[in-house]
Protein backbone atom coordinates (compact mmCIF):
# COMPACT_ATOMS: atom_id res chain seq x y z
CA UNK A 1 0.00 0.00 0.00
CA UNK A 2 1.57 3.34 -1.09
CA UNK A 3 0.79 6.26 1.07
CA UNK A 4 -1.41 8.61 -0.57
CA UNK A 5 0.30 11.84 0.00
CA UNK A 6 3.91 12.79 -2.21
CA UNK A 7 7.04 13.72 -0.61
CA UNK A 8 8.21 16.79 -2.40
CA UNK A 9 11.77 17.22 -2.84
CA UNK A 10 13.00 20.01 -4.27
CA UNK A 11 16.51 19.65 -5.86
CA UNK A 12 17.09 23.27 -5.43
CA UNK A 13 18.08 23.07 -1.93
CA UNK A 14 21.15 20.67 -2.84
CA UNK A 15 22.43 23.04 -5.54
CA UNK A 16 25.56 23.48 -4.19
CA UNK A 17 26.36 20.33 -4.76
CA UNK A 18 24.28 19.25 -8.00
CA UNK A 19 23.84 15.84 -6.86
CA UNK A 20 22.08 13.84 -4.60
CA UNK A 21 21.40 10.07 -3.83
CA UNK A 22 18.15 8.76 -2.28
CA UNK A 23 17.34 5.27 -1.06
CA UNK A 24 13.20 4.12 -0.83
CA UNK A 25 12.99 2.23 2.07
CA UNK A 26 9.34 2.08 1.87
CA UNK A 27 6.15 2.20 0.04
CA UNK A 28 5.85 5.85 -0.36
CA UNK A 29 5.58 8.33 -3.56
CA UNK A 30 8.08 11.14 -4.24
CA UNK A 31 7.90 13.61 -5.98
CA UNK A 32 11.31 15.74 -7.43
CA UNK A 33 10.73 18.89 -8.54
CA UNK A 34 14.10 21.54 -10.44
CA UNK A 35 16.45 19.17 -12.28
CA UNK A 36 18.76 21.94 -13.57
CA UNK A 37 21.99 20.11 -14.64
CA UNK A 38 21.62 17.71 -11.51
CA UNK A 39 22.58 14.04 -11.03
CA UNK A 40 20.14 11.77 -9.19
CA UNK A 41 20.23 8.52 -8.24
CA UNK A 42 17.44 6.70 -6.36
CA UNK A 43 17.76 3.05 -5.12
CA UNK A 44 14.80 1.56 -4.35
CA UNK A 45 15.05 -1.35 -1.65
CA UNK A 46 13.90 -5.01 -1.79
CA UNK A 47 9.62 -5.41 -1.95
CA UNK A 48 9.49 -1.65 -1.96
CA UNK A 49 6.74 -0.36 -4.63
CA UNK A 50 7.28 3.24 -5.26
CA UNK A 51 6.00 6.33 -7.32
CA UNK A 52 8.70 8.31 -8.51
CA UNK A 53 7.63 11.85 -10.42
CA UNK A 54 10.10 14.63 -11.70
CA UNK A 55 8.84 17.68 -12.95
CA UNK A 56 11.02 20.06 -15.82
CA UNK A 57 9.65 23.70 -15.31
CA UNK A 58 10.61 26.77 -16.57
CA UNK A 59 14.39 25.84 -17.14
CA UNK A 60 14.85 22.67 -15.32
CA UNK A 61 16.63 20.80 -17.56
CA UNK A 62 20.15 19.05 -18.40
CA UNK A 63 19.91 16.22 -15.88
CA UNK A 64 21.22 12.96 -15.03
CA UNK A 65 18.56 9.95 -13.09
CA UNK A 66 19.90 6.68 -12.07
CA UNK A 67 17.13 4.31 -11.10
CA UNK A 68 18.16 1.47 -8.99
CA UNK A 69 15.50 -1.47 -8.35
CA UNK A 70 16.22 -4.56 -6.35
CA UNK A 71 14.63 -7.76 -6.05
CA UNK A 72 10.67 -7.30 -5.76
CA UNK A 73 10.15 -3.82 -6.00
CA UNK A 74 7.73 -2.20 -8.35
CA UNK A 75 8.20 1.62 -10.14
CA UNK A 76 5.78 4.06 -11.42
CA UNK A 77 8.27 6.86 -13.22
CA UNK A 78 6.45 10.05 -14.58
CA UNK A 79 8.37 13.12 -16.19
CA UNK A 80 6.57 16.09 -17.11
CA UNK A 81 8.94 18.19 -18.97
CA UNK A 82 7.33 21.48 -19.76
CA UNK A 83 10.18 23.24 -19.70
CA UNK A 84 12.10 26.13 -22.09
CA UNK A 85 15.87 25.52 -23.24
CA UNK A 86 18.23 23.43 -25.21
CA UNK A 87 19.20 20.40 -23.21
CA UNK A 88 20.03 16.35 -22.61
CA UNK A 89 17.87 14.23 -20.43
CA UNK A 90 19.62 10.53 -19.66
CA UNK A 91 17.77 8.21 -17.32
CA UNK A 92 18.95 4.69 -16.94
CA UNK A 93 17.27 2.57 -14.85
CA UNK A 94 18.55 -0.90 -13.96
CA UNK A 95 16.94 -3.83 -12.67
CA UNK A 96 18.70 -5.77 -11.00
CA UNK A 97 16.74 -7.73 -8.35
CA UNK A 98 14.56 -10.66 -9.98
CA UNK A 99 11.23 -9.83 -10.38
CA UNK A 100 12.01 -5.81 -10.22
CA UNK A 101 9.03 -4.31 -12.53
CA UNK A 102 9.49 -0.31 -13.51
CA UNK A 103 6.73 1.39 -16.05
CA UNK A 104 8.25 4.85 -17.08
CA UNK A 105 6.10 7.88 -18.53
CA UNK A 106 7.03 10.90 -20.46
CA UNK A 107 5.66 14.01 -21.56
CA UNK A 108 7.79 16.31 -23.04
CA UNK A 109 6.14 19.41 -25.01
CA UNK A 110 9.05 21.11 -27.23
CA UNK A 111 8.84 24.65 -28.76
CA UNK A 112 9.75 27.65 -29.61
CA UNK A 113 13.80 26.76 -30.98
CA UNK A 114 14.28 24.00 -27.92
CA UNK A 115 16.25 21.31 -28.55
CA UNK A 116 15.13 18.70 -26.60
CA UNK A 117 16.65 15.11 -25.93
CA UNK A 118 15.48 12.45 -23.53
CA UNK A 119 17.46 9.40 -23.33
CA UNK A 120 16.03 6.54 -21.49
CA UNK A 121 17.11 3.23 -21.26
CA UNK A 122 16.51 0.07 -19.30
CA UNK A 123 18.62 -2.84 -18.25
CA UNK A 124 18.01 -5.75 -16.98
CA UNK A 125 20.91 -7.36 -15.17
CA UNK A 126 18.06 -10.00 -13.23
CA UNK A 127 15.34 -13.06 -14.16
CA UNK A 128 11.87 -11.86 -14.60
CA UNK A 129 11.94 -8.34 -14.71
CA UNK A 130 9.53 -6.14 -15.96
CA UNK A 131 10.63 -2.75 -18.01
CA UNK A 132 8.17 -0.53 -20.13
CA UNK A 133 8.79 2.70 -21.41
CA UNK A 134 6.44 5.08 -22.98
CA UNK A 135 7.39 8.60 -24.23
CA UNK A 136 5.06 10.67 -26.09
CA UNK A 137 5.72 14.35 -26.92
CA UNK A 138 5.17 17.42 -29.14
CA UNK A 139 6.65 19.37 -31.02
CA UNK A 140 6.23 22.77 -32.11
CA UNK A 141 7.48 26.23 -33.29
CA UNK A 142 10.78 25.45 -35.36
CA UNK A 143 11.79 22.71 -31.59
CA UNK A 144 13.65 19.41 -31.91
CA UNK A 145 12.90 16.81 -30.10
CA UNK A 146 14.35 12.99 -29.61
CA UNK A 147 13.59 10.29 -27.73
CA UNK A 148 16.33 7.75 -27.63
CA UNK A 149 16.94 4.55 -25.45
CA UNK A 150 18.29 1.09 -25.23
CA UNK A 151 16.21 -1.73 -23.59
CA UNK A 152 18.90 -4.09 -23.04
CA UNK A 153 18.43 -7.86 -21.69
CA UNK A 154 21.42 -9.02 -20.57
CA UNK A 155 22.28 -12.78 -20.72
CA UNK A 156 20.87 -14.64 -17.63
CA UNK A 157 17.73 -12.29 -17.29
CA UNK A 158 15.30 -15.35 -18.55
CA UNK A 159 11.55 -14.44 -18.61
CA UNK A 160 12.41 -10.67 -19.10
CA UNK A 161 9.89 -8.31 -20.66
CA UNK A 162 10.96 -5.20 -22.27
CA UNK A 163 9.20 -2.63 -24.41
CA UNK A 164 10.29 0.91 -25.98
CA UNK A 165 7.78 3.38 -26.67
CA UNK A 166 7.87 6.20 -28.97
CA UNK A 167 5.70 8.86 -30.41
CA UNK A 168 6.37 12.04 -31.23
CA UNK A 169 3.52 14.49 -32.92
CA UNK A 170 4.73 17.03 -35.06
CA UNK A 171 2.75 20.43 -34.85
CA UNK A 172 4.48 22.39 -38.07
CA UNK A 173 6.56 21.91 -41.14
CA UNK A 174 9.51 23.89 -38.89
CA UNK A 175 9.32 21.13 -36.29
CA UNK A 176 11.43 17.84 -36.19
CA UNK A 177 11.08 14.88 -34.05
CA UNK A 178 12.98 12.05 -33.90
CA UNK A 179 12.38 8.35 -32.48
CA UNK A 180 14.90 5.67 -32.05
CA UNK A 181 13.87 3.22 -29.12
CA UNK A 182 16.41 0.21 -29.55
CA UNK A 183 16.46 -3.50 -28.27
CA UNK A 184 19.46 -5.37 -27.12
CA UNK A 185 18.80 -8.93 -26.27
CA UNK A 186 21.11 -11.52 -25.02
CA UNK A 187 18.84 -13.77 -23.70
CA UNK A 188 16.31 -16.18 -25.68
CA UNK A 189 13.90 -17.00 -23.61
CA UNK A 190 12.07 -13.16 -22.85
CA UNK A 191 9.45 -11.12 -24.23
CA UNK A 192 10.54 -7.71 -26.42
CA UNK A 193 9.30 -4.94 -28.33
CA UNK A 194 9.56 -1.39 -29.76
CA UNK A 195 7.39 1.02 -31.70
CA UNK A 196 8.07 4.47 -33.33
CA UNK A 197 5.59 6.82 -34.09
CA UNK A 198 6.49 10.68 -35.69
CA UNK A 199 3.58 11.92 -37.68
CA UNK A 200 1.43 15.33 -37.96
CA UNK A 201 -1.09 15.87 -36.22
CA UNK A 202 -4.29 13.85 -36.97
CA UNK A 203 -6.06 15.46 -39.89
CA UNK A 204 -9.47 13.91 -39.23
CA UNK A 205 -9.42 14.92 -35.65
CA UNK A 206 -8.69 18.56 -36.92
CA UNK A 207 -11.39 18.50 -39.18
CA UNK A 208 -13.74 17.03 -36.68
CA UNK A 209 -12.82 19.63 -34.26
CA UNK A 210 -13.25 22.28 -36.57
CA UNK A 211 -16.28 21.45 -37.73
CA UNK A 212 -18.18 22.49 -34.43
CA UNK A 213 -16.38 25.79 -34.20
CA UNK A 214 -13.73 25.59 -32.61
CA UNK A 215 -10.44 27.50 -34.41
CA UNK A 216 -7.57 25.21 -35.48
CA UNK A 217 -5.50 26.46 -32.70
CA UNK A 218 -7.82 25.84 -30.12
CA UNK A 219 -8.26 21.84 -32.23
CA UNK A 220 -4.95 21.71 -31.53
CA UNK A 221 -4.80 22.82 -28.26
CA UNK A 222 -7.39 20.17 -27.04
CA UNK A 223 -5.33 17.47 -28.67
CA UNK A 224 -2.61 17.96 -27.38
CA UNK A 225 -3.77 18.52 -24.07
CA UNK A 226 -5.35 15.45 -24.68
CA UNK A 227 -2.59 13.46 -25.95
CA UNK A 228 0.14 14.77 -23.13
CA UNK A 229 -2.76 14.66 -19.92
CA UNK A 230 -2.26 11.12 -19.25
CA UNK A 231 0.81 12.23 -17.41
CA UNK A 232 -1.16 13.79 -14.80
CA UNK A 233 -1.73 10.31 -12.79
CA UNK A 234 2.00 10.94 -11.50
CA UNK A 235 1.38 14.38 -9.43
CA UNK A 236 -0.56 15.76 -6.96
CA UNK A 237 -3.80 18.49 -7.29
CA UNK A 238 -1.30 21.22 -7.02
CA UNK A 239 0.95 19.98 -9.53
CA UNK A 240 -1.78 18.76 -12.13
CA UNK A 241 -3.43 22.16 -12.01
CA UNK A 242 0.48 24.18 -12.70
CA UNK A 243 0.87 21.56 -15.45
CA UNK A 244 -2.02 21.92 -17.18
CA UNK A 245 -2.18 25.76 -16.75
CA UNK A 246 1.52 25.12 -18.68
CA UNK A 247 0.59 23.25 -21.16
CA UNK A 248 -2.30 25.76 -22.09
CA UNK A 249 -0.08 28.42 -21.62
CA UNK A 250 2.36 27.02 -23.91
CA UNK A 251 -0.52 26.02 -26.29
CA UNK A 252 -0.53 29.99 -26.62
CA UNK A 253 -3.14 30.82 -23.98
CA UNK A 254 -6.17 29.71 -27.13
CA UNK A 255 -9.34 29.35 -25.36
CA UNK A 256 -11.28 26.24 -25.51
CA UNK B 1 -35.29 32.42 -43.44
CA UNK B 2 -31.99 31.46 -44.66
CA UNK B 3 -31.28 29.34 -47.87
CA UNK B 4 -28.07 27.72 -48.89
CA UNK B 5 -27.20 27.51 -52.74
CA UNK B 6 -25.07 25.26 -54.58
CA UNK B 7 -24.10 25.93 -57.96
CA UNK B 8 -22.22 23.76 -60.53
CA UNK B 9 -20.25 22.33 -57.86
CA UNK B 10 -17.42 20.16 -58.79
CA UNK B 11 -15.23 18.55 -56.68
CA UNK B 12 -12.02 15.90 -56.00
CA UNK B 13 -10.31 13.86 -53.89
CA UNK B 14 -6.51 12.73 -54.85
CA UNK B 15 -7.06 14.49 -58.36
CA UNK B 16 -10.34 12.23 -58.96
CA UNK B 17 -13.74 13.98 -59.43
CA UNK B 18 -16.48 12.91 -57.85
CA UNK B 19 -18.81 16.26 -58.00
CA UNK B 20 -19.83 16.95 -61.36
CA UNK B 21 -21.92 20.04 -61.16
CA UNK B 22 -23.77 19.68 -58.24
CA UNK B 23 -27.33 22.05 -58.47
CA UNK B 24 -29.08 22.52 -54.80
CA UNK B 25 -31.10 25.05 -53.09
CA UNK B 26 -32.62 24.21 -49.35
CA UNK B 27 -34.18 26.74 -47.20
CA UNK B 28 -33.46 26.33 -43.23
CA UNK B 29 -37.47 25.11 -42.94
CA UNK B 30 -37.07 22.57 -45.29
CA UNK B 31 -35.70 18.54 -44.85
CA UNK B 32 -34.30 17.18 -48.03
CA UNK B 33 -33.71 13.52 -48.02
CA UNK B 34 -30.81 12.85 -50.35
CA UNK B 35 -30.79 8.95 -52.15
CA UNK B 36 -28.38 7.60 -53.89
CA UNK B 37 -25.79 4.28 -54.81
CA UNK B 38 -22.65 3.75 -53.08
CA UNK B 39 -19.99 5.97 -54.69
CA UNK B 40 -21.96 8.56 -56.47
CA UNK B 41 -21.16 11.98 -54.19
CA UNK B 42 -23.66 12.00 -51.38
CA UNK B 43 -20.82 12.11 -48.51
CA UNK B 44 -18.25 14.10 -50.56
CA UNK B 45 -20.88 16.71 -50.82
CA UNK B 46 -21.61 16.81 -47.02
CA UNK B 47 -17.59 17.49 -46.22
CA UNK B 48 -17.33 19.80 -48.79
CA UNK B 49 -19.93 22.06 -47.77
CA UNK B 50 -18.09 21.62 -44.07
CA UNK B 51 -15.10 22.31 -45.70
CA UNK B 52 -13.07 18.74 -45.32
CA UNK B 53 -9.45 19.50 -46.59
CA UNK B 54 -9.20 16.46 -48.60
CA UNK B 55 -11.75 17.44 -50.81
CA UNK B 56 -10.62 19.94 -53.61
CA UNK B 57 -13.42 22.29 -55.21
CA UNK B 58 -12.57 22.63 -58.66
CA UNK B 59 -15.69 24.64 -60.26
CA UNK B 60 -18.80 26.36 -58.80
CA UNK B 61 -20.22 27.84 -55.66
CA UNK B 62 -21.73 27.16 -52.50
CA UNK B 63 -23.63 30.66 -50.95
CA UNK B 64 -25.29 30.81 -47.36
CA UNK B 65 -27.93 33.29 -47.70
CA UNK B 66 -25.08 36.14 -49.31
CA UNK B 67 -22.58 34.65 -47.99
CA UNK B 68 -19.19 32.65 -50.26
CA UNK B 69 -19.00 29.46 -47.97
CA UNK B 70 -16.12 28.20 -49.96
CA UNK B 71 -14.45 31.31 -48.71
CA UNK B 72 -14.39 30.33 -45.20
CA UNK B 73 -12.58 28.09 -42.54
CA UNK B 74 -14.56 25.27 -41.69
CA UNK B 75 -15.08 26.52 -37.98
CA UNK B 76 -16.18 29.88 -39.47
CA UNK B 77 -18.77 27.45 -41.70
CA UNK B 78 -20.03 25.87 -38.35
CA UNK B 79 -20.26 29.22 -37.14
CA UNK B 80 -22.70 30.38 -39.60
CA UNK B 81 -24.93 28.02 -38.59
CA UNK B 82 -23.70 24.78 -40.61
CA UNK B 83 -23.47 21.06 -38.72
CA UNK B 84 -22.18 17.78 -40.06
CA UNK B 85 -23.10 14.67 -38.47
CA UNK B 86 -20.63 12.56 -39.43
CA UNK B 87 -21.03 8.74 -41.19
CA UNK B 88 -18.08 7.35 -39.03
CA UNK B 89 -17.14 10.26 -35.86
CA UNK B 90 -13.56 10.01 -35.12
CA UNK B 91 -12.32 8.66 -31.58
CA UNK B 92 -9.82 11.09 -30.36
CA UNK B 93 -7.62 9.75 -27.32
CA UNK B 94 -7.45 11.94 -24.28
CA UNK B 95 -10.03 15.00 -25.47
CA UNK B 96 -12.66 14.66 -22.61
CA UNK B 97 -15.82 14.65 -24.42
CA UNK B 98 -17.06 16.98 -22.01
CA UNK B 99 -14.60 19.41 -22.33
CA UNK B 100 -14.81 19.29 -26.33
CA UNK B 101 -18.52 19.99 -26.31
CA UNK B 102 -18.53 22.94 -23.88
CA UNK B 103 -15.57 24.46 -26.34
CA UNK B 104 -18.22 23.71 -28.95
CA UNK B 105 -20.15 25.79 -27.40
CA UNK B 106 -17.66 28.59 -26.28
CA UNK B 107 -16.79 29.30 -29.80
CA UNK B 108 -20.25 29.83 -30.76
CA UNK B 109 -20.69 32.35 -28.31
CA UNK B 110 -19.39 35.61 -27.50
CA UNK B 111 -18.91 34.74 -24.37
CA UNK B 112 -17.87 31.60 -22.22
CA UNK B 113 -20.66 29.80 -20.87
CA UNK B 114 -20.25 29.25 -17.36
CA UNK B 115 -19.89 26.00 -15.54
CA UNK B 116 -23.10 25.37 -13.80
CA UNK B 117 -24.81 26.76 -17.02
CA UNK B 118 -23.23 24.10 -19.42
CA UNK B 119 -23.97 21.06 -17.39
CA UNK B 120 -27.44 22.00 -17.49
CA UNK B 121 -27.38 22.79 -21.08
CA UNK B 122 -25.75 19.28 -21.19
CA UNK B 123 -27.77 17.58 -18.79
CA UNK B 124 -30.80 18.80 -21.29
CA UNK B 125 -29.56 17.21 -24.42
CA UNK B 126 -27.97 14.06 -22.76
CA UNK B 127 -31.77 13.43 -21.45
CA UNK B 128 -33.44 13.95 -24.90
CA UNK B 129 -31.07 11.90 -26.67
CA UNK B 130 -31.23 9.67 -23.78
CA UNK B 131 -27.69 8.87 -23.76
CA UNK B 132 -26.20 7.74 -20.34
CA UNK B 133 -24.43 11.03 -18.76
CA UNK B 134 -21.28 9.03 -18.46
CA UNK B 135 -20.16 9.30 -22.45
CA UNK B 136 -19.99 13.04 -21.96
CA UNK B 137 -17.06 12.26 -19.58
CA UNK B 138 -15.42 9.90 -21.25
CA UNK B 139 -12.92 10.08 -24.09
CA UNK B 140 -14.23 11.63 -27.52
CA UNK B 141 -16.05 8.57 -28.70
CA UNK B 142 -12.85 6.40 -27.41
CA UNK B 143 -14.13 2.74 -26.85
CA UNK B 144 -18.01 4.45 -28.19
CA UNK B 145 -20.28 1.82 -29.89
CA UNK B 146 -21.73 2.56 -33.40
CA UNK B 147 -25.10 3.66 -32.18
CA UNK B 148 -23.15 6.05 -28.93
CA UNK B 149 -21.37 7.62 -31.67
CA UNK B 150 -24.56 8.43 -33.55
CA UNK B 151 -26.26 9.88 -30.23
CA UNK B 152 -22.97 11.79 -29.96
CA UNK B 153 -23.44 13.39 -32.93
CA UNK B 154 -27.09 14.32 -32.46
CA UNK B 155 -26.41 15.58 -28.95
CA UNK B 156 -23.39 18.03 -30.25
CA UNK B 157 -26.26 19.28 -33.06
CA UNK B 158 -28.68 19.83 -30.32
CA UNK B 159 -26.24 21.78 -28.57
CA UNK B 160 -24.73 23.92 -31.45
CA UNK B 161 -28.82 24.56 -32.58
CA UNK B 162 -27.53 25.16 -36.24
CA UNK B 163 -29.12 26.52 -39.03
CA UNK B 164 -29.12 23.71 -41.52
CA UNK B 165 -27.81 19.96 -40.22
CA UNK B 166 -26.58 17.81 -42.80
CA UNK B 167 -26.87 13.62 -41.16
CA UNK B 168 -24.93 11.55 -42.81
CA UNK B 169 -26.14 8.02 -42.29
CA UNK B 170 -27.37 8.82 -38.89
CA UNK B 171 -29.29 6.02 -38.57
CA UNK B 172 -26.66 3.72 -39.32
CA UNK B 173 -25.71 1.00 -36.00
CA UNK B 174 -29.24 2.61 -34.36
CA UNK B 175 -31.44 0.09 -32.86
CA UNK B 176 -35.53 0.86 -33.59
CA UNK B 177 -35.59 2.35 -30.30
CA UNK B 178 -32.38 4.52 -31.07
CA UNK B 179 -34.33 5.72 -34.64
CA UNK B 180 -37.47 6.77 -32.70
CA UNK B 181 -34.89 9.27 -30.27
CA UNK B 182 -33.12 10.36 -32.78
CA UNK B 183 -36.56 10.81 -35.28
CA UNK B 184 -38.01 12.73 -32.29
CA UNK B 185 -35.32 15.13 -31.73
CA UNK B 186 -34.76 15.86 -35.54
CA UNK B 187 -39.28 16.30 -35.56
CA UNK B 188 -38.06 18.63 -32.69
CA UNK B 189 -35.79 20.91 -34.51
CA UNK B 190 -38.08 20.88 -37.18
CA UNK B 191 -40.39 22.46 -35.81
CA UNK B 192 -37.92 25.36 -34.31
CA UNK B 193 -37.15 25.82 -38.61
CA UNK B 194 -33.82 24.21 -38.35
CA UNK B 195 -33.34 22.51 -42.19
CA UNK B 196 -32.04 19.48 -42.50
CA UNK B 197 -30.16 17.45 -45.63
CA UNK B 198 -30.22 13.47 -44.59
CA UNK B 199 -28.54 10.97 -45.79
CA UNK B 200 -29.79 7.33 -45.92
CA UNK B 201 -30.23 3.94 -47.41
CA UNK B 202 -33.68 3.67 -45.45
CA UNK B 203 -36.70 4.70 -45.80
CA UNK B 204 -37.53 3.80 -42.26
CA UNK B 205 -35.98 7.22 -40.41
CA UNK B 206 -37.74 8.87 -43.25
CA UNK B 207 -41.42 7.81 -42.53
CA UNK B 208 -40.75 9.25 -39.04
CA UNK B 209 -39.23 12.99 -39.93
CA UNK B 210 -41.02 12.94 -43.13
CA UNK B 211 -39.03 15.03 -45.47
CA UNK B 212 -40.52 17.57 -47.40
CA UNK B 213 -38.45 16.58 -50.49
CA UNK B 214 -36.12 13.96 -51.57
CA UNK B 215 -33.35 13.95 -54.39
CA UNK B 216 -31.20 11.28 -55.85
CA UNK B 217 -27.18 12.08 -56.42
CA UNK B 218 -26.16 9.55 -59.10
CA UNK B 219 -22.52 10.06 -60.91
CA UNK B 220 -21.92 13.20 -59.21
CA UNK B 221 -24.79 14.61 -59.98
CA UNK B 222 -28.35 15.42 -58.69
CA UNK B 223 -30.06 13.98 -61.33
CA UNK B 224 -34.05 13.73 -59.55
CA UNK B 225 -35.84 16.35 -57.07
CA UNK B 226 -39.13 15.36 -56.29
CA UNK B 227 -41.52 14.51 -54.06
CA UNK B 228 -41.10 12.71 -50.86
CA UNK B 229 -42.53 9.36 -53.00
CA UNK B 230 -39.57 8.85 -54.74
CA UNK B 231 -38.25 7.14 -51.14
CA UNK B 232 -40.62 4.67 -51.04
CA UNK B 233 -40.31 3.88 -54.64
CA UNK B 234 -36.29 3.66 -54.36
CA UNK B 235 -36.99 1.09 -51.07
CA UNK B 236 -39.16 -1.00 -52.85
CA UNK B 237 -37.55 -0.83 -56.44
CA UNK B 238 -33.79 0.41 -56.19
CA UNK B 239 -32.11 2.56 -58.69
CA UNK B 240 -33.24 0.71 -61.76
CA UNK B 241 -35.60 2.95 -63.00
CA UNK B 242 -33.27 6.05 -63.43
CA UNK B 243 -31.98 3.85 -66.31
CA UNK B 244 -34.97 3.07 -68.13
CA UNK B 245 -36.77 6.08 -67.40
CA UNK B 246 -34.16 9.02 -66.93
CA UNK B 247 -31.56 6.99 -69.77
CA UNK B 248 -28.65 7.77 -67.35
CA UNK B 249 -26.40 4.90 -66.64
CA UNK B 250 -25.71 4.08 -63.14
CA UNK B 251 -21.91 4.17 -62.82
CA UNK B 252 -20.24 1.15 -61.09
CA UNK B 253 -18.04 1.58 -58.16
CA UNK B 254 -14.32 1.29 -58.85
CA UNK B 255 -13.07 -1.80 -56.68
CA UNK B 256 -9.58 -0.58 -54.88
CA UNK B 257 -6.83 -2.90 -55.90
CA UNK B 258 -4.44 -4.46 -53.42
CA UNK B 259 -0.95 -2.59 -54.30
CA UNK B 260 0.29 -6.04 -53.59
CA UNK B 261 -1.20 -8.54 -56.10
CA UNK B 262 -0.88 -12.27 -56.01
CA UNK B 263 1.91 -12.16 -58.96
CA UNK B 264 3.97 -9.92 -57.72
CA UNK B 265 4.31 -12.24 -54.24
CA UNK B 266 4.35 -15.27 -57.08
CA UNK B 267 7.41 -13.47 -58.68
CA UNK B 268 9.73 -13.12 -55.79
CA UNK B 269 8.82 -16.52 -54.74
CA UNK B 270 10.13 -17.62 -58.23
CA UNK B 271 13.17 -15.39 -58.14
CA UNK B 272 14.01 -17.03 -54.61
CA UNK B 273 13.96 -20.41 -56.30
Amino acid sequence: MICQDFRIVNLNEFSDKKSASFDIKNNEKLLFIGCKDFNLTINVLENVSALISMLFLNDDSSFKLTINLAKDTQIEAFCADFAFETFKNNVSINLLGEGAICNWHLASLSQKADNKSHSISATHYAAKTTARIDNYGVAKDDSHLTFLGVSHIKDGSAKSKTSQNAKIMVFDEESIGTAKPILKIDDNDVVANHAAVVGKINEEHLFYLTSRGLCEDSAKALITLGYLKPILAGFDDNHQKQIMDLIEGRMNNVRY
Amino acid sequence: MSTLRIKNLHAEVEGKEILKGINLEINNNETVAILGPNGHGKSTLFNVIMGHPRYKVTKGSIFFDDVDVLALSTDQRSKLGLFLGLQNPSEVPGVINSDFLRAAVNAHNDNPISTYNFYKVLDNAVKEVQMPFDLATRSLNEGFSGGEKKRNEILQMLLLEPKISMLDEIDSGLDVDAIQIVADVIKKQQQKGQGFLIISHYARLFDLIQPTRAIVIINGKVVLDGGKDIIQRIDKTGYEFIKTELGIEIQKEEAKMNTVSIGSCAVKEAIKK
